[in-house]
C-alpha cells in the first residue's frame, strides 16, 4: 500500500476510549472527497471498530496494516461531506 | 487446593475472554448512542441470557442458591448514576478497565487506583457512613424481609421465570434480526456472539466455585479491588473475589501478550487525572449502590434482583448523559 499518499496523517497512539475513533471521525469529516487520511493507532478496540464505523458515514477503508505489535497504520478515503 | 484459589483460576478465565473479547460495558452502552454501534451491547445481553439459563438450572438442581441483592433504590439511583458518569472519565467499565490494566493501558491503571481507593474509603473509611444511612433509609425489602425480585413480586419460581424471560427475549431477539434482515458484517476477533457465550460460561463457573470459598455470589470487580488494597496497606489476606482479579490482570496479560498487543501506553497527564478521577466515582458509586457493573448488570440482574436491575438503569443513564456532554455536543457544536 505504498503507493498510496495520505494527505494527512493523524496520530491517537496512547489515546483512551473513545477518542481514537473521535478523532478519526472528526478529522474525517473536515478532509475533502478523495482525500487519503493516515491514521496510527495502538489501541486494539479501536482497530477493529474503526472499519465497522467508516462505511456508515461513506468513507472508504483502503488497508489497515499492523506495524509491529499492537501498533497499526491505517489508511482511509474520505467521503468529503463538506 | 484452599476454595479461595478457584477465584485466581475463574480471574484468568475471565481476563483472557475480557481482552480477547474487548469486552467493556463502557463501550457498549456509550457506543450505541455516539457512534450507533451495538456489537458489544449485543454481547451484553448474550451473556446475560447465557447466565440467566445456567443460573436457573444450578439454582432449581440446588447446586447454588441464588442470592439477589437488595433494592435500596436511593442507593442504587445515586450511586450507579455516579459510577456511570465515573466509567465514561475512566474510559472503561470496572471490568474494562481492569482488563486494560494487563494490556498496559496506563490510563486504566490510574482508574483502577482512583476505583480501588475511592471504594475503599466508601467501603471502610470516611464514607461508610452515608452510604450506610442512605442504603438503610431507602431499603425497601421483600416478602419475608428477602431482597426485592422480579420473581418474588410477582410470586413465581425463580427458575420458571428466568426460563420464561430468556424465551421471551429470544423470540424477540429472532423476531428484530429478520425485521431488519442484518447483513452479518464481518465482525472481527472473536465474534459478538462467541464472547457474549464465553463471558456468560465463566459467569456460571464463579457462582459454585465462589459459594465453596465461603462468597455466595458470582463475579465482581469492586469489591475485589478493595480487598487488594486491603492485602497491601492493612495485612489482610486474599479472599476469592481478590484473587479473582488479580487473576483477570494476568489473564489479560497473557491474553495480550499471546496477540502481540500489550504495550505500555500514556496518554497525556491531564487524561490520567481525568481517568483517576472517574475512578473515584466509580470506586464510591458502585459500594454505595451495592455493585458495579458487573454485580450489578452481569451478576445481579440474571438473579432477576430489582435493585440490581435498577442499578443497571442508572449505570447506563449515567453514562448517556456523560457521553452526551462530552462527545456529542461538542461534535453537534463543531458542525
Amino acid at each position: 500500500m505504498t503507493d498510496v499518499k495520505p494527505t494527512k496523517t493523524l496520530d491517537v497512539c496512547g489515546k483512551i476510549c473513545p477518542y481514537p475513533d473521535m478523532n478519526t471521525m472528526t478529522t474525517l469529516k473536515k478532509m475533502e472527497k478523495g482525500e487519503i487520511l493516515e491514521v496510527l493507532l495502538d489501541y486494539p478496540l479501536s482497530v477493529e471498530r474503526i472499519p465497522r464505523n467508516l462505511k456508515k458515514q461513506g468513507h472508504k477503508l483502503i488497508s489497515t496494516e499492523q506495524l509491529d505489535g499492537p501498533n497499526h497504520r491505517m489508511l482511509i478515503e474520505a467521503h468529503g461531506l463538506k | 487446593m484452599e476454595a479461595v484459589m478457584t477465584g485466581l483460576f475463574v480471574g484468568v478465565l475471565f481476563g483472557f475472554v475480557l481482552q480477547r473479547g474487548r469486552f467493556c460495558m463502557n463501550s457498549a452502552f456509550r457506543d450505541a448512542i455516539l457512534l450507533q454501534d451495538n456489537i458489544l451491547l449485543k454481547t451484553v445481553f448474550a451473556a446475560l441470557l447465557v447466565e440467566m439459563v445456567g443460573f436457573a438450572i444450578m439454582d432449581s438442581v440446588g447446586a447454588i442458591a441464588i442470592n439477589p441483592k437488595p433494592f435500596w433504590w436511593g442507593a442504587n439511583l445515586l450511586g450507579s448514576f455516579v459510577f456511570g458518569i465515573g466509567m465514561v472519565l475512566a474510559g472503561g467499565c470496572a471490568s474494562g478497565i481492569t482488563y486494560r490494566f494487563g494490556e498496559g493501558m496506563v490510563g486504566a491503571i490510574t482508574a483502577v487506583l482512583g476505583l480501588a481507593t475511592a471504594g475503599y474509603f466508601t467501603a471502610a473509611g470516611f464514607l461508610k457512613p452515608f452510604k450506610a444511612n442512605l442504603q438503610e433509609v431507602t431499603t425497601i425489602p421483600g416478602a419475608d424481609g428477602t431482597a426485592l425480585t422480579l420473581h418474588g413480586l410477582l410470586g413465581m419460581d425463580y427458575t420458571v421465570l428466568a426460563i420464561i424471560i430468556v424465551l421471551i427475549a429470544l423470540l424477540v431477539w429472532f423476531l428484530i434480526s429478520r425485521a431488519k434482515k442484518e447483513e452479518c458484517e464481518a465482525d472481527p476477533g472473536w465474534g459478538w456472539l462467541n464472547t457474549g457465550i464465553l463471558i456468560g460460561i465463566v459467569g456460571i463457573l464463579a457462582f459454585p466455585l465462589s459459594a465453596a470459598a465461603g462468597r455466595n455470589y458470582p463475579l465482581g470487580i469492586t469489591a475485589g479491588w478493595i480487598n487488594v488494597v486491603q492485602v497491601i496497606f492493612t495485612g489482610a489476606t486474599f479472599n476469592w473475589i481478590g484473587l479473582l482479579i488479580v487473576g483477570i490482570v494476568i489473564g489479560a496479560l497473557i491474553a495480550a501478550l499471546i496477540s502481540k498487543e500489550f504495550k505500555f501506553r500514556f496518554p497525556k497527564p491531564l487524561v490520567l487525572l481525568q481517568t483517576f478521577i472517574g475512578g473515584l466515582l466509580m470506586g464510591f458509586g458502585a459500594v454505595t449502590s451495592g455493585g458495579c457493573n458487573i454485580g450489578h448488570l452481569l451478576s445481579g440482574i440474571p438473579q432477576l434482583s430489582l435493585g440490581s436491575i435498577l442499578a443497571g438503569i442508572s449505570i447506563v443513564l449515567g453514562a448517556w448523559a456523560t457521553s452526551y456532554v462530552m462527545f456529542v455536543l461538542p461534535q453537534k457544536k463543531g458542525e
